[in-house]
């Protein structure tokens, strides 16, 4: 079943592409990341122009981040205070990369910097949780065998982020911060989503994790919650400045993202905090391990169409 | 009596001899006149479009090869290009333009086209890929000569595009009581964007192109797919809007139904 795309003039399996939507859905429910890392790149593969690949991607995001945000916000999983400091200091982020990336790529060479760097990043994250997430599952194991009721974690940030003013208390994550601590966050993986041109759920939901302090069901469904706005501002002004999203192309990957959503957060409330987060680094480190391939072999083809990633 | 008897007989012959002549000769007059005919010659782009067969029809002279050309306008098409960076890793570095070059090349012909064209006929009509090369400028950002094999990258790109291909051999000719006739068939690729396009059939002989015949053809966005493009142009503040409120109400929508799915950790 073939369907002609009105804007990326060209013609895509229905069935293939809702499949798609399917499968990067679920990734979003389980996880809260928008999924463009993945998403973007098979969209190019089937023949759709880089920059109305990536501004379509963010139109059904829209769609999939508010199906899993509304089943996120009914299990009592967003945190819409923290998701709000997190969101403005997104913004802010997302203007000044925008400007950072313009005076480093004026310098030359700014790319490749860039591009290690990620990885590099990425890398250490998607470690860095896999073999934290498998010592507390270990101790989960050690501890239920000997039949001490596990204490709560200690939701407290000491040491330079509690001498911080503007100290609040973040009532659905149990958490307390000074205000500037999100806003700070959110402003640093905004600069960095900006200039890798990517949405930065993959960074968003370990720093929420780790500095922030949050559960993971909370981290899901709040940064589903901050997604869902970002991709709301990118859909419009990609539509309005560069004509660049495929409403066609939107709809059928939402008729299939959307369900996905769905059917990962279900599957995320059968998980463990610490399942799920060891199963987002092996994606996060699988991910790694992709854009180190793409890097090092020679690309069938040596030319593209300007835009993506 | 005997004089106006060979008379007659010598008007008989006339006669037969002119009427044979005649009737000989029409036809071969009739196909030696190159013609050129498309079908169909109008493809609307509906929901369900994915690419037409177009059939290239006409009459030709029996013993002319026939190459049958379907060439979209040259135009400036600027393109990223990935090269190994610090000898480790492939990167975008940069742009390059490559001038004067047709969005849409697509070739047929009933041989070899190196066999039955010269190369200054070849280069003088931009026939084969070897006569691109010749053609096509391809510069760097700074406007300089590009270094590299980048004529064959970009062949690369436009195959797999599906809007540059040649295919010899595949011009069939009849010869029956229609004339001298021929036939192509071309699958016209999706990836070609709409617009008016020219079929042009060329007649060679020995070695050269002696005749020439063309036919149009339209491909048309309609109905939907025609005014979302529309719209996503003219009124692209609206579109953008539509874009996100269809996508929300999806996106809840769902949520709702999938409501029982509540309770909570």
């Amino acid at each position: 079943m073939y369907m002609y795309l009105p804007i990326a003039l060209t013609s895509v399996n229905a069935l293939l592409v809702m499949g798609l939507g399917l499968a990067v859905g679920l990734l979003s429910g389980l996880f809260g990341v928008g999924g463009g890392f993945l998403m973007t790149p098979l969209l190019m593969m089937i023949g759709i122009p880089p920059t109305i690949a990536a501004a379509t991607d963010a139109n059904q995001i829209v769609a999939a981040s508010a199906s899993g945000t509304f089943s996120h916000w009914r299990l009592g999983n967003v945190d819409f205070k923290m998701g709000l400091y997190l969101l403005i200091g997104g913004f802010v982020g997302g203007a000044t990369g925008v400007q950072v990336i313009k005076i480093l790529r004026a310098t030359g060479g700014a790319d490749f910097m860039i591009k290690i760097t990620y990885v590099v990043m990425l890398g250490l994250v998607g470690s860095f949780m896999f073999v934290e997430s498998l010592n507390a599952m270990r101790k989960t194991k050690k501890v239920q065998a000997a039949a001490i009721p596990a204490a709560a974690p200690k939701q407290k940030q000491g040491g330079f982020f509690a001498s911080l003013p503007m100290q609040t208390y973040f009532e659905k994550s149990g958490v307390t911060h000074s205000a500037l601590v999100p806003l700070f966050l959110g402003t640093f993986v905004g600069v960095l989503a900006a200039i890798m041109g990517v949405g930065g759920g993959f960074l968003m939901v370990p720093v929420m994790i780790y500095m922030l302090r949050m559960p993971m069901h909370v981290v899901v469904g709040t940064s589903l919650f901050q997604i869902l706005f970002t991709c709301i501002e990118v859909t419009y002004l990609q539509a309005y400045s560069n004509h660049t999203v495929d409403f066609v192309l939107a709809i059928l990957l939402l008729v299939g993202s959307v369900f996905g959503a769905q059917i990962g957060t279900k599957l995320g409330k059968k998980l463990h905090g610490e399942q799920l987060k060891i199963l987002l680094s092996i994606i996060v480190l699988a991910v790694t391990v992709k854009i180190v391939m793409e890097l090092m072999m020679e690309p069938a083809i040596l030319l593209s169409y300007a835009g993506g990633h | 009596m005997k004089r106006t008897s060979c008379m007659d007989s010598f008007r008989y012959m006339l006669a037969v001899a002119v009427a044979l002549f005649v009737l000989a000769a029409l036809p071969v007059s009739a196909a030696q006149t190159l013609t050129c005919a498309v079908t169909p010659d109008y493809i609307p782009i509906t929901f369900s479009y994915h690419g037409a067969q177009l059939s290239i029809t006409g009459q030709s002279a029996p013993t002319d090869d026939l190459i049958v050309s379907i060439i979209s306008k040259s135009t400036d098409t600027a393109l990223k290009y990935q090269e190994k960076v610090g000898g480790l890793v492939w990167m975008k570095k940069g742009t390059l333009e490559f001038k004067d070059a047709p969005g849409v090349y697509l070739l047929h012909s009933t041989a070899d086209l190196n066999r039955i064209l010269a190369a200054d006929e070849r280069n003088q009509h931009l026939l084969g890929y070897e006569a691109l090369r010749g053609h096509i400028l391809i510069e760097d950002s700074k406007g300089n000569p590009a270094t590299g094999n980048w004529f064959d990258e970009y062949l690369k790109f436009k195959k797999n595009e599906k809007v540059y291909d040649i295919q010899e051999g595949t011009v069939l000719r009849q010869h029956g009581v229609e004339g001298n006739t021929y036939q192509a068939k071309v699958a016209w690729p999706y990836q070609a964007p709409p617009g008016v396009y020219t079929v042009e059939v060329l007649a060679v002989r020995d070695g050269k192109v002696v005749d020439r015949a063309s036919s149009n053809f339209e491909v048309k966005s309609v109905g939907i797919t025609a005014a979302l493009s529309k719209m996503a142009f003219e009124q692209a503040g609206l579109y953008g809007i539509m874009a996100v409120v269809i996508a929300l109400l999806a996106g809840f929508a769902v949520g709702a139904i999938f409501k029982k799915g509540g309770g909570s950790h």
